[in-house]
């Protein structure tokens, strides 16, 4: 286990982790200016955290061990995740822990473990919300099988590491299909982290929601928790789909100097992601459920084109 | 001085269009009767022109340095048919748009459209048979069909609209595809060391050194626009519907001139295509398309209760006979098909103008609407009758000529073919005579019906057409003979 | 390959970029969004014209760019958007034959089809891989245009989709070879009467309003009429 791991390990978590809500809040700030509001301040998310903390849990007295026991595996398998992908810098590790497929799946953990604890209190719309949430990802799960795929075919690799350490040489520029990539992995994001025009994170009508139904149950330091996970995840997919397109600033060595501009970098980066992200967001209203496959149809239909881009140039 | 001649051609529409726009500026308006006349004088003008091309001009003939417009004999012979057919039809016009006019079918502010539209068309049409270059042959095709779609859209009626742009899509689409098989020709050509051309004879004298198989493709692009401006299958779609709703003086010129210039254009392909390696295999798709169209609209005459729609239909078969034609290639088979075409649009013309009575007297061309034909309007009904006859191939009429002698020479090809070829043309001289007997043998007790005054400018269009079909089909002059001799050997069959 | 190697990569990504507004043509519902996407469609075909130029430094190629920019970018969707204010439509609802979902999946399958036949056929033509994938990229736009025109009931999204397939022939020709300039203008103005004459015909068939007579309003009234 070489210091190179563990630093690895402990640099990127801690700032995955920590820029996390500040990402979450710029993007209700960017929705609330474009709604014509002041919205909440930029920190609003890391107090929100605070506080709930301090508060303490109620149980209904129906559920079993697994509400109890969700929101520590959600943020676990989410902290497990970032280990997969390098924010900062490329350690230089065994490339099967960056595998793109092991990422994938560390994910669909985290969130098979929600959609069961949305049925744990026995709660209506808890079952609504699972149920939904299980559709959408059964449904998007092989494109992004495929958009993973392809990605792992331009570049010849399925370790997110070697990945990033290739796309730092040639940027998008010498290879033009990524920006297709790009797009896919966008719309990935999107649904992931349920935003509009897939779900809308700030309803509070239940009949409305995907995701958060199924955290109707939680309070005190789960949802915060729960709350944390959810930003975690957002981030590692931001990182993904940033490291790939927009490379730059991205350290190979653990440099204290190469460190701090690649932590920067990546906040900066981030942070433009995160205002694109919300811009998007105000552009668009909700889409019928049934028409969210037309929108992962696109991604699919993106991914194709990248290894058709392959063969011919 | 030659391009005078270019001048001398467009001229009368440029004028039209000019005195209309000053008319709509000034808020004048003009009769229908003068529009009329007008289109009259501007298809004796256009006649005349050509036959002084014709006779004084030595063909073929370039204009310009570019060779983008020439006269060559297969030009003027369609030019000059052409003519014959427009003049006929503005003489028709007269009386047939007046009668719209006063039916409130056609807006009187649409009339001025009708009429530049109507003129518009014969230039647009002479000019795509002058083009030596493939790109402003193209170019003329697509304004064509846009001047047949705005004629057929002028009358106030959603299923005109319909059709109009069924036709625009399905032709434009196709004539996309054939502008990728331009673009590829092109590119052949400069492959083959010259700068680059799309004349018809500088591609003549390229073809065998172009790659067979990048010119198959290309071949078969342009093929495919030009079948759905001739209304072959399978991109026939538009042609029933149109030549239903459009006015019939329309439906008339419309048959007898834009589907010439899509065969004619396949003509010239297929002359281009001979000098190559691919040029059997291309006959052989010619051949098969052929047999499909006039298989498919046989059998879909069978079941027609409307007469233009009958008599569209009727069209897509010969269209498929002229392509057969081609694609058999024997010098006589070509020479055949040019007198096909010059007995196809006299006739087509003759029915539909015959069909457009009828709908003027009944209001509609179903045949369960017409009744006391003959005592109504004998000469629609008599013209309705020989034009059928003549378009099924009975002797007697040049049809009956150009269908046994192209018949003959697929014998010499296949002769299963021609049984079944001749299997479909019982089905289209079933399907006509069942018709007629339907239609005509109808009569009501109620006599009151109005009775539409057939004016002499209607009448008289059919009554040239049934003297020059006649003419044609009993004697053919040895001139016609010779002319037609040599465009096919300028052709190169 | 063009001499400059960043102008390579420039075309890449323009032809990467010019697919994704194909698709989304296929792909959306809103005719002003529609429009917009179209409008960027034929940027990004002038931009690929002017990359050209400044590679060859052929005239023609200049005013074919600037001819595309002016024409396609501003004036089409522009009559396009008068169109649409004087119907009482928004959304592109109906769907006859295609949805979205399986547009896409054919789409796909063209796209496939489209490559084995050219890299069969093509190899003496082709020079180069770039050329062939613009080629490669022309056509399969034109198709997928094609399938706009039949999936689609609203006359306007036909229309959109023609003016798509047009500029997937124009995108190939640029690619293969360019036609003399005076020709490309004429094609130009054939495009631009079609659409004219498609929309004023359209107008009457896409209207919701009820009362139908009379329709079709000379073209010189519809200029005049605001």
């Amino acid at each position: 286990m070489s210091w190179n791991l563990v630093l690895y390990g402990f640099i990127n978590t801690a700032l995955a982790l920590l820029v996390s809500p500040l990402f979450i809040s710029l993007i209700k700030k960017v929705k609330a200016y474009a709604q014509g509001r002041v919205g909440p301040p930029i920190l609003q998310t890391y107090y929100q955290l605070y506080k709930l903390f301090k508060k303490e849990r109620v149980y209904s007295y129906q559920t079993s061990f697994i509400i109890r026991l969700t929101p520590y595996l959600s943020l676990a398998f989410m902290m497990v995740a970032s280990l997969s992908v390098p924010l900062v810098f490329i350690p230089a590790a065994d490339p099967g822990l960056g595998n793109i497929i092991l990422f994938l799946y560390l994910m669909v953990m985290s969130r098979f473990f929600m959609a069961l604890s949305g049925l744990d209190a026995g709660s209506s719309f808890g079952g609504m919300g699972s149920s939904r949430e299980m559709t959408l990802s059964a449904i998007i799960e092989p494109v992004i099988i495929i958009v993973f795929g392809a990605l792992a075919y331009v570049l010849q690799t399925t370790s997110l590491f070697d990945m990033f350490g290739q796309v730092r040489e040639n940027s998008f520029l010498s290879n033009p299909s990524l920006i297709l990539t790009g797009i896919s992995l966008f719309i990935i994001l999107i649904v992931e982290t349920s935003r509009i025009p897939v779900d809308n994170p700030e309803t509070h009508l239940e009949l409305t929601m995907i995701h958060e139904a199924m955290t109707l149950e939680y309070s005190g330091p789960d949802l915060a928790l729960i709350e944390l996970s959810h930003a975690l995840k957002q981030t590692l997919l931001m990182g993904v789909l940033l490291n790939i397109v927009a490379p730059w600033g991205l350290a190979s060595e653990p440099a204290a100097g190469g460190i701090a501009v690649a932590f920067l970098a990546f906040v900066i980066k981030g942070s433009l992601l995160a205002v694109g992200v919300g811009i998007f967001e105000s552009l668009m209203a909700k889409f019928r459920l049934f028409r969210v496959p037309g929108l992962f149809m696109l991604a699919f239909f993106f991914s194709f084109i990248t290894v058709i881009f392959k063969f011919l140039a | 001085m030659e391009n005078l001649i270019l001048a001398a051609y467009i001229l009368p529409s440029v004028l039209l269009g000019g005195i209309l726009l000053g008319m709509r500026l000034f808020r004048g308006s003009m009769s229908p009767g003068i529009l009329a006349g007008f289109s009259l004088g501007h298809g004796l003008w256009h006649l005349g022109l050509s036959l002084w091309v014709l006779l004084v001009l030595p063909l073929p003939h370039y204009f310009m340095e570019s060779r983008y417009l020439f006269v060559d004999q297969l030009g003027i012979f369609q030019v000059l048919i052409a003519s014959v057919v427009f003049i006929l039809a503005a003489l028709y016009s007269r009386g047939y748009v007046s009668h719209l006019l006063s039916n409130k079918e056609l807006d009187i502010e649409n009339l001025p459209v009708f009429y530049i539209g109507f003129n518009l068309l014969l230039s647009v049409i002479t000019f795509a048979f002058f083009s030596n270059n493939l790109a402003l042959f193209w170019l003329f095709l697509e304004l064509s069909t846009l001047f047949s779609a705005l004629l057929i859209a002028t009358l106030n009626a959603r299923d005109n609209l319909v059709a109009a742009l069924k036709y625009i899509f399905i032709a434009s689409t196709a004539m996309i595809f054939a502008f990728i098989g331009l673009i590829i020709l092109f590119s052949l050509t400069r492959q083959a060391g010259s700068p680059g051309t799309l004349n018809w004879d500088e591609l003549a004298s390229l073809a065998p050194l172009l790659s067979p198989s990048v010119l198959g493709l290309s071949a078969l692009l342009i093929l495919t626009g030009l079948l759905a401006k001739s209304g072959l299958v399978p991109l026939h779609n538009w042609l029933p519907a149109a030549y239903a709703k459009a006015p019939s003086v329309v439906t008339a010129l419309m048959s007898a001139t834009v589907l010439n210039i899509g065969i004619v254009g396949i003509l010239r392909l297929s002359a281009l295509l001979r000098q190559s390696q691919i040029g059997e295999t291309f006959s052989n798709v010619l051949v098969g398309f052929g047999i499909l169209s006039i298989g498919v609209a046989a059998f879909s005459m069978l079941s027609r209760r409307n007469l233009k729609k009958l008599v569209g239909f009727s069209s897509i078969e010969h269209m498929g006979i002229m392509l057969l034609a081609i694609g058999i290639g024997t010098p006589l088979a070509v020479f055949w098909m040019l007198f096909h075409t010059l007995a196809h649009s006299l006739v087509k013309s003759g029915l539909f103008f015959s069909a457009g009575i009828i709908r003027r007297q009944y209001g509609s061309d179903r045949f369960d609407r017409i009744f006391d034909i003959f005592r109504l309007q004998p000469v629609a009904a008599w013209g309705v009758i020989m034009g059928s006859a003549a378009i099924v191939g009975l002797p007697m009429f040049p049809v009956f000529l150009s269908e046994l002698n192209i018949l003959i020479q697929l014998g010499g090809v296949s002769v299963w073919l021609v049984l079944m070829v001749l299997f479909f043309l019982l089905l289209v001289a079933s399907s006509f005579a069942i018709f007629l007997l339907k239609a005509f043998t109808r009569s009501e007790k109620n006599t009151d019906r109005p009775v539409f005054r057939t004016p002499l400018s209607m009448k008289l269009p059919i009554y040239i057409i049934m003297a020059g079909v006649v003419f044609l089909g009993v004697c053919q002059p040895q001139m016609l003979a010779d002319f037609l001799n040599q465009i096919v050997k300028g052709l190169g069959f | 390959m063009l001499e400059n190697i960043p102008l390579n990569d420039i075309l890449k990504i323009l032809l990467v970029l010019v697919l994704v507004t194909s698709s989304l043509v296929l792909w959306q519902r809103s005719l002003t969004s529609l429009f917009k996407t179209y409008a960027l469609q034929s940027l990004l075909v002038a931009l690929v014209a002017m990359v050209f130029f400044i590679n060859d430094g052929h005239l023609t190629l200049l005013f074919i760019a600037l001819l595309t920019l002016f024409g396609k970018v501003f004036l089409i969707p522009r009559i396009l958007n008068r169109i649409l204010l004087q119907m009482n439509i928004r959304r592109d609802l109906e769907f006859r034959f295609l949805y979205p979902v399986s547009s896409l999946i054919v789409s796909i399958l063209l796209i496939f089809g489209v490559y084995q036949v050219f890299s069969n056929l093509m190899g003496e033509v082709m020079p180069d891989r770039l050329f062939f994938l613009g080629a490669v990229i022309g056509v399969s736009m034109a198709l997928m245009g094609m399938m706009v025109i039949f999936s689609r009931k609203k006359m306007l999204t036909k229309i959109v989709g023609y003016l798509s397939m047009e500029n997937g022939a124009i995108l190939f020709g640029l690619f293969v070879a360019e036609l003399p300039f005076i020709l490309e203008i004429l094609v130009l103005i054939d495009l631009v009467i079609l659409v004219l004459l498609v929309t004023v015909l359209a107008f009457g068939i896409d209207s919701t309003i009820e009362d139908f007579h009379p329709r079709f309003t000379p073209l010189g009234e519809w200029f005049k009429k605001k």
